[in-house]
């Protein structure tokens, strides 16, 4: 089921045209992330589908419900977790947690339940301002999920944090993702979005210039996964054994290894070790190397990611 | 209800804020204090005694306070500590030490009429004893037994009185510090409203299922509530405290509030039409002393030349300080302060509606 359907979305800022003709969906229980360099249009984006800013051309619908500014029905649908620490320092977390549970009409026992989620039960009665920037940060996405949205907007929520807060963070996302939660998700961070993200969107200069899961996307660009071995024995008999297998598709030897170019390394590896075996060689070391969306990132933006 | 909630939170904020409570509690009612007592205070006047206070002692119109010398006695008095000091060491006469100033001539009339009672009932004793022929003690007796009809005296005053009888100086300053910290505080607790922009919790306000004109109502509600609380903290504190009198009570309510009103809705604007917190404080000074100066708060209207006190009813001050005055110094009532209340509310509506349309503008930008 479709949670988020974005049609056609444009914002424009005096002359400059932020966002232009961005459409994707997110389905239930699927994150997406959406990447970009700064100034890219992932934070107009996002504050359109949340129905903070007014879009001129468009249409946000969340699980069937027409998002805008003036519409409070969709806005029940939405968790936003914005990039800012939007919360009040000089409140206790768990005054900010009912300040906010208040205006989503949310239950109150939900308040300590969040508390659970994102592990700050027993300093919920300190200031937030005496908090980390990683409990800081866990209290900002815990608002967000005060009131059970069917889709989460996360807006660079561990940027910043320290690892043990980023990956309770992470953790939190897959088990909401688990539970059914669709979840929109930037970060700057390229391995959070491989581990995290089921399919990704590359915006650039306001627009979506690729989207797909990370595999399609390095596909899309030729690029392949390589696994390099270290072997013992008859170096071009294993080379002629090893290339026979179906899914390899070059082989190069160099001192005592062999180079392979495979569809997908993880999968494609026991059938190479086990041609190689059966030829006489002996493996001595075996690693692979994939592609990733950093790549595809550079290839699609020009740009690294913390650009 | 999510109007009172952001209302609320706004109240709940400055009352946690405890630099804020310090502007907010204690310094309106030490600045009470300090013009009261400025201005002659409303308490018994205080006389320094070295030596044998005598009748003084039981004198219901001064306090005494005893000094061991002659130098630490003068001290006080051109300290101030004391209104007047009275030095009475030794067979020689009394002698009285008092300032130049209004008090210091109020507590000599007190002492020396104090003084010349007691003169007058031991020459009676005298008289007595000597034609009588009891003792001195028996004497005294009969005299203090003796019971004189008071001459009654009526006083008028002609023309119009500037203050009325029995107005201390504590009634004097109390409506000019509550109107100038009901203003400033109003102007400068609005900082919160940038705060929450730049903090980005406006936006997230306007994610959640609350409609923008409940966010803006709520944050209006909460500016008003905190200069109300402003308000009442100087009104019932000095009433309290130091037994200023407001005149009629439903006029001094309503006029509170009106005034609260205006100062809500002009923190809204400033609020709104501010990007950093460091131009609430520089503008929100800037205004509030500055409308305050002119609406008479620092000086009473009377004082002003034709042309300024014309200008100080430009500003709401003028108009609030006006009404307080005919409530605390005439004697009015509600239906004497109408006019007032009218243009207070009126003030109220333009400020509000301009600041209702600013924020709401800052809030989506």
């Amino acid at each position: 089921m479709t949670v988020l359907s974005c049609s056609g979305l444009r914002r424009r800022f005096g002359d400059v045209l932020a966002v232009d003709d961005v459409s994707f969906t997110i389905g239930e229980g699927e994150t997406y992330g959406l990447l970009g360099p700064n100034g890219a249009g992932k934070t107009t984006t996002i504050s359109m589908i949340t129905g903070v800013l007014e879009r001129d051309a468009g249409e946000v619908v969340v699980a069937g419900v027409p998002m805008s500014t003036r519409t409070v029905a969709a806005k029940r649908l939405v968790g936003y977790v914005p990039q800012e620490l939007a919360l009040y320092p000089d409140l206790t977390g768990r005054e900010n947690l009912r300040f906010f549970a208040s205006l989503h009409g949310a239950a109150r026992s939900r308040v300590e339940h969040v508390l659970g989620v994102v592990g700050l039960a027993d300093r919920a009665d300190d200031l937030a301002r005496e908090y980390s920037g990683g409990m800081k940060r866990r209290l900002n996405v815990a608002i967000g999920l005060l009131h059970e949205p069917k889709l989460l907007v996360l807006d660079e929520p561990t940027a910043g944090v320290d690892p043990q807060s980023r990956n309770q963070i992470i953790e939190n996302v897959r088990t909401l993702a688990a539970g059914g939660m669709a979840v929109l998700y930037t970060t700057h961070y390229m391995e959070e979005a491989e581990r995290l993200c089921d399919r990704v969107g590359v915006i650039d200069s306001g627009r979506l210039v690729a989207e797909g899961t990370r595999r399609e996307l390095v596909e899309r660009l030729g690029e392949r996964d390589r696994i390099s071995l270290q072997l013992e024995g008859d170096l071009a008999r294993a080379a002629a054994v090893a290339g026979a297998v179906p899914s390899v598709h070059g082989v190069s030897a160099h001192g005592h290894g062999l180079e392979l170019v495979v569809d997908d390394a993880r999968e494609a590896l026991p059938a190479v070790l086990s041609a190689i075996s059966t030829g006489g060689a002996v493996v001595r070391a075996a690693e692979f190397d994939e592609p990733n969306l950093e790549t595809v990132f550079l290839h699609l933006t020009g740009k690294a990611l913390r650009e | 209800m999510k109007v009172l909630t952001i209302a609320w939170n706004n109240v709940h904020r400055a009352l946690r804020d405890r630099t804020g409570l310090f502007f907010l509690v204690a310094l309106p009612l030490l600045l009470v204090f300090v013009v009261g007592a400025a201005f002659g205070g409303a308490g018994t006047p205080v006389v320094g005694v070295a030596g044998d206070a005598g009748v003084l002692r039981d004198d219901p119109a001064v306090r005494v306070r005893a000094f061991a010398d002659e130098p630490s006695l003068r001290a006080a008095v051109e300290h101030g500590e004391v209104g007047a000091g009275l030095l009475r060491t030794g067979t020689g006469a009394p002698l009285l030490l008092v300032r130049s100033d209004q008090a210091g001539q109020q507590v000599r009339l007190l002492v020396t009429s104090a003084l010349t009672r007691e003169a007058n009932r031991l020459s009676a004793a005298g008289f007595v004893a000597a034609h009588a022929g009891t003792d001195q003690a028996t004497a005294l007796s009969a005299v203090d037994s003796t019971r004189v009809e008071p001459v009654e005296v009526r006083t008028s005053t002609t023309g119009t009185a500037l203050f009325p009888e029995n107005f201390s100086g504590f009634d004097l300053g109390a409506a000019n510090q509550l109107l100038v910290f009901t203003f400033l505080n109003s102007l400068t607790t609005a900082a919160a409203l940038v705060e929450a922009r730049t903090l980005g919790v406006t936006r997230r306000m306007l994610a959640t299922p609350t409609p923008a004109w409940a966010v803006v109502a709520g944050e209006a509600l909460g500016r008003v509530a905190i200069a109300l609380l402003q308000g009442l903290i100087v009104l019932a504190g000095s009433a309290l405290l130091f037994g200023v009198r407001w005149g009629d009570p439903v006029g001094a309510g309503a006029l509170l509030c009106a005034f609260a009103l205006v100062s809500g809705a002009a923190g809204l604007v400033l609020g709104a039409a501010c990007r950093t917190q460091q131009q609430i404080t520089g503008l929100g000074i800037l205004l509030g002393l500055g409308l305050a100066a002119f609406g008479g708060c620092m000086v009473p209207l009377e004082f002003f030349s034709p042309t300024l006190r014309t200008a100080a009813f430009a500003t709401p001050h003028g108009w609030a300080n006006d009404g307080f005055d005919v409530l605390t110094r005439q004697g009015g009532d509600l239906f004497s302060i109408a006019p007032n209340l009218a243009v207070l509310l009126g003030f109220a509506v333009v400020l509000f509606g301009l600041g209702a349309w600013w924020l709401r503008r800052a809030m989506t930008r």
